[in-house]
């Protein structure tokens, strides 16, 4: 019997746990060229503000052992020309859309859920209050507990369908703000974003990112990110997607275990731009081989010592 | 524009050019009829230390064997991993990727501006068009290195036919100065009429032949190179600045862009 990859968040049905992270994948249009896009559980769109933004200016990667660091700045076309150009082609796509949002006050993030609340293909929002790369807001909120609860409570009067609140890393305590996040009336909480890092050219003593720090990401981050998935997911009720150097089968099944529903799979797009679609096709292998009938489990099964 | 897909390559020819410059030849490869002077492939490195794929111009493409020609110059971890390879060694490759130059009109004087490794796609556009039938007598190769032994594949180039112009920058071989000036002379005394201008090289070379090309009114396209996570436009890692405002991402907006179409 075929294993049922598919799992539900706050009444949304995935066809499997599989998506894309905020960030890296656009709007899906390239994607959508590489792969069928059906055959992810969800496209997490990139970071959509108020106004459009350039993002900083070049070099804004660098590739570091196990992983990379980026200072893109919340790059995108802005919410009107994300509701004009992005969302018709999104409306076309047979997978969920969960868009993430950025914002530099409470405000912002509610204008901009505020007008999704409108956009009936939007099937959540993600709200990015961890990006490390922006000098106001983002990491500011995801950084303070009581900032975090208040503008989910705000997003909340505004948006109707469920929030995801994309939780920081760079704090003392990840468990405080995601019981915070939960408080403010998040239905799921997703973690890791990047952690804060730098690396520098010994040759000209600049830094190899204009924006002299960065976000490291890939799989040199999935220890930390695991651990912090599970400290989250025995101290709060939502659920949760795992975030953090995602790259195969082996990734995604400690997720689970760790007590993710869920997976974004990130800069592993940027080598081989189809890794969810191999991740779901040998997690069904792995279900089989473990004669289990459903991915759900799987969710917080980790035999600890 | 095709859509990019990734397969598994073999290593069937490797060539030790001068001053750790390799050549080789991978393949088969079933894109390889679609592969079209300016464009690249995104090629993944042996081994599990090195995490992003590295981008390589087409050098030459031979479609009646499925294989394809990428030239390098060991220069970071990537490419010396590259040149250690040997015979049958397996390379996923992810391609076509990036645009292609425009090619001039039968007739028009090309110019072809190539710096030290920024020349694989100047050699492949040069080697089609004179096998499609342009006059190889219009063709104006200007190649510039530092010294004598980064000017690659000087035989292969005599025997096209085209009008060749090594430059260095010791005087070692050809000219003695920067691949720039023999340029600009030569379309100060051709005119601007009836020529184009590619060109192909490190961001200092390529900047130059930008300014020099809008000073004197000619058209052309030059082709970028920058760090490049992705290759298919989702990370945006690779964008340059434009001179009407705003980014492009080098790798599916370009790698090929027109002259003054970037704020170099």
């Amino acid at each position: 019997m075929k294993p049922d990859l598919r799992v539900t968040i706050a009444g949304v049905e995935f066809a499997n746990p599989l998506m894309t992270a905020s960030g890296c994948c656009g709007y899906g249009e390239e994607l959508a060229g590489l792969f069928p896009l059906k055959r992810l559980g969800a496209l997490v769109t990139k970071s959509i503000t108020a106004k459009p933004r350039l993002g900083h200016p070049p070099p804004r990667t660098a590739e570091v052992p196990s992983g990379m660091l980026n200072a893109i700045g919340l790059a995108n076309v802005g919410i009107d020309r994300f509701i004009a150009e992005k969302i018709p082609f999104l409306d076309k796509q047979d997978t969920r859309i969960i868009v993430n949002v950025a914002g530099s006050a409470i405000g912002e993030y509610v204008d901009i859920c505020a007008r999704l609340e409108d956009q009936p293909r939007v099937d959540m929002v993600e709200l990015n209050i961890s990006c490390p790369n922006v000098s106001e807001g983002g990491m500011e909120i995801g950084s303070s507990a009581a900032m975090t609860e208040r503008t989910i409570k705000a997003v909340r009067k505004v948006f109707s369908r469920p929030i995801i609140a994309k939780l920081s890393p760079n704090v003392t305590s990840v468990v405080e703000i995601a019981r915070a996040a939960e408080q403010g009336g998040a239905d799921c909480l997703s973690l890791i974003n990047s952690l804060v890092g730098t690396s520098v050219d010994i040759h000209t003593w600049r830094p190899r990112l204009t924006n002299n720090r960065g976000g490291l990401t890939g799989p040199g981050i999935k220890p930390i990110a695991l651990a912090m998935v599970d400290a989250v997911y025995n101290a709060t009720r939502v659920p949760i997607i795992g975030i953090g150097g995602i790259s195969n089968v082996v990734d995604a099944i400690e997720f689970f275990l760790c007590g993710a529903t869920a997976l974004q799979v990130g800069t592993a797009l940027f080598v081989h731009p189809d890794t969810p679609v191999r991740i779901v096709a040998d997690l069904e292998d792995y279900l089989k081989q473990k004669k289990l009938s459903s991915i759900t489990e799987l969710v917080g099964k980790v035999r600890k010592y | 524009m095709t859509k990019p897909t990734a397969e598994d390559t073999c290593l069937i020819k490797k060539r030790s050019l001068a001053n750790d410059y390799f050549a080789i030849t991978l393949g088969p490869y079933s894109r390889v009829s679609q592969l079209r002077p300016g464009q690249f492939v995104h090629i993944l490195m042996p081994g599990t230390d090195i995490m992003f794929r590295r981008a390589f111009s087409i050098a030459s493409t031979k479609p009646e064997h499925k294989s394809f020609e990428i030239l390098f110059k060991v220069f970071g971890r990537g490419t010396a991993k590259l040149g250690r390879l040997h015979k049958g060694d397996k390379l996923n490759v992810l391609g076509p990727l990036g645009n292609t130059f425009t090619w001039p009109r039968k007739g028009a004087t090309c110019v072809m501006v190539a710096g030290g490794i920024g020349f694989p796609p100047l050699l492949f556009m040069a080697e089609q068009m004179v096998s499609k039938g342009y006059d190889p007598k219009s063709i104006h190769f200007f190649y510039g290195g530092r010294t004598s032994a980064d000017i690659l594949e000087r035989t292969r180039l005599r025997k096209l036919g085209i009008r060749f112009h090594p430059v260095t920058e010791d005087g070692s071989y050809g000219a003695w100065g920067m691949v720039t000036e023999p340029v600009t002379e030569f379309i100060r005394d051709h005119g601007t009429k009836r020529l184009r201008l590619y060109g192909c090289g490190p961001e200092a070379m390529l900047r130059a032949t930008n300014e020099l090309a809008l000073r004197l009114g000619a058209k052309g396209q030059l082709s970028l190179e920058a760090p490049m996570p992705c290759g298919v436009g989702i990370c945006l890692g690779c964008v340059v600045p434009l001179t009407a405002g705003g980014h492009a991402r080098v790798c599916v907006d370009g790698p090929v862009f027109d002259i003054g179409e970037v704020a170099l």
